[in-house]
């Protein structure tokens, strides 16, 4: 485990770096929450509550998603893996006693320690602004289900980005399916509205589909917009999503080597 | 340089845009849907919301599509046009590559913003003035060609004040060369635009509304269809875009004199 600590430290130390783009993003998401706050407050302006749910627990899921997303989210994994596919930087892991995957997701965690402590500072102003109107469920159960919840919605989208990552063996650019993937999961991961405002039936669907569990499911936790019920199912279902996305990533990697072809020194 | 030269040179860009759109033809095909599902995306949040409300800020269902579909019509234009020249320019000036630019014997604004284009953006345009077209149907408008002609004119002037808004950020790269893509930044200001001008209340709609024109860019041109034309919104729309394309070519030059080069 030593090697990947390592990793981990190296990472640290590559991440600060780019503190920049974080503390950037970081005060962007505040912009994004301007807008949640201007649009869910027009909607809400009309009705006291839409889909059950009142303005205050609304705003209080976005706000969590935003800032949950900086300690779970894949930002652009699957762009630094294929980087290093496409320039032979893999060859180095094929020498060496280390799992390609462990070191991958321990660069990613330490970017995630990077990104989750300077969005903290934009977390005290969104606070400070939505105060009075963000509304907490009570119930330790929700800390309880929450915790595991983020740390497979951490999985969850590593894995996802980590398999785009592995389509370079394959293709030429992979950037278009990236992004076409970060429409399908933002629509599905309930980052544009909370999932439990579609239909019933597409709601119960999408719940079958891991891109509910990548933003939704630990967001809806911690605000009170699904019960213990709903939860425990998920769990079982956001751990059959983590460990099948840990196998495809596993599966790509060893296909993939079979049509690599390392050049050079 | 002439101005028959400048369009000689644009021409020549577009030339190349479409060979090489040819030579990679699953590429653009890809692009393309990614396009318009993020597109499609926009459109299923307005349907999703309006499944619980029938009203946002007094704009209805449909009156909204034609805000979110003017949105979408600009942007895809700017993205058409000009986007994949900003991004690039971001790593040019980290690499170093800018050099080439600054060598060429032409306005530096011009050919940085003008050397490609994206075929599958400008595409994707059409599916937006569908967007916009199906809603005054909806609608029951008939607007004349006058009417359409000057809703043309509105969205190229809130074309001009986003193109100044990414040349803006983009330019922030000459001051902080470790901020990637910080060029990006533009779209989470774009967000605004997809917004009702009566969703903005009070610090809100100063800063959103007067300070930064996203807003109005897209809610001029989508209410000249809706209630007709009014001069002093077209005025203001056409002011704010020559204040901001002014800015943008100053902040821009400024930011010039800090490239040093491939150390910078």
């Amino acid at each position: 485990m030593n090697k990947y600590r390592q990793a981990f430290l190296v990472g640290l130390q590559g991440n600060i770096v780019y503190r920049w783009n974080f503390a950037v993003r970081g005060v962007f998401s505040l912009v994004q929450l301007a807008v949640v706050f201007i649009l869910w407050g027009a909607v809400y302006a009309g009705t006291p509550s839409v889909g059950g749910f009142a303005f205050g627990q609304t705003l209080t899921y976005f706000t969590l998603l935003v800032v949950l997303q900086f300690f779970t989210g894949a930002f652009n994994e699957d762009y630094q893996i294929s980087e290093e596919i496409r320039n032979g930087l893999i060859n180095q892991f094929l020498l060496k006693p280390i799992d390609y995957f462990l070191y991958r997701l321990s660069i990613f965690f330490s970017a995630r320690v990077v990104s989750g402590a300077i969005v903290l500072v934009p977390v005290a102003a969104a606070l400070a602004a939505f105060h009075g109107r963000l509304a907490l469920p009570e119930g330790g159960w929700r800390i309880a289900f929450g915790v595991p919840a983020l740390a497979m919605s951490a999985m969850i989208q590593f894995s996802i980005a980590y398999c785009f990552g592995m389509l370079t063996f394959w293709l030429l650019e992979i950037q278009g399916f990236v992004i076409l993937s970060m429409a399908v999961e933002s629509i599905l991961g309930g980052q544009l509205f909370p999932l439990d405002l579609l239909p019933p039936s597409v709601f119960r669907a999408a719940q079958l589909l891991p891109f509910y569990y990548q933003t939704y499911f630990p967001a809806a936790i911690f605000s009170g917009r699904i019960g213990r019920g709903l939860a425990t199912e998920g769990l079982f279902i956001q751990l059959f999503w983590a460990l099948a996305l840990i196998a495809l990533a596993r599966l790509l990697w060893c296909r993939g080597l079979r049509r690599h072809t390392a050049v050079g020194g | 340089m002439p101005l028959s030269n400048y369009l000689r040179i644009w021409l020549a860009g577009a030339r190349y845009t479409v060979v090489r759109t040819l030579m990679f033809r699953g590429d653009f095909l890809i692009w393309s849907l990614v396009e318009f599902f993020w597109m499609f995306v926009n459109v299923a949040m307005v349907a999703v919301i309006y499944s619980h409300t029938s009203s946002i800020a007094g704009w209805s269902e449909y009156e909204m599509m034609i805000l979110m579909g003017t949105s979408l019509l600009v942007q895809r234009l700017l993205l058409g046009f000009f986007w994949t020249n900003f991004f690039e320019m971001g790593r040019n000036i980290r690499s170093g590559a800018f050099d080439f630019f600054l060598a060429q014997p032409g306005n530096l604004l011009f050919m940085v913003s003008t050397r490609k284009l994206d075929l599958d953006g400008l595409l994707n345009s059409f599916v937006a003035m569908a967007l916009v077209a199906y809603s005054v149907h909806r609608l029951g408008l008939h607007p004349g060609a006058g009417d359409v002609l000057l809703y043309a004119v509105l969205v190229l002037a809130g074309l001009v004040i986003h193109y100044s808004i990414l040349v803006l950020t983009s330019s922030a790269t000459f001051w902080l060369q470790s901020a990637q893509g910080i060029e990006g930044s533009y779209f989470t200001f774009a967000e605004f635009s997809r917004l009702p001008r009566e969703a903005f209340k009070g610090i809100a709609s100063i800063v959103c509304v007067w300070i930064l024109p996203v807003v109005v860019t897209t809610n001029v041109p989508a209410r000249t269809l809706l209630h007709g034309f009014r001069l002093s919104w077209a005025l203001w729309l056409v002011a704010l875009a020559g204040a901001w394309f002014a800015l943008a070519v100053f902040v821009f030059n400024r930011g010039l004199r800090r490239y040093s080069s491939a150390s910078s």
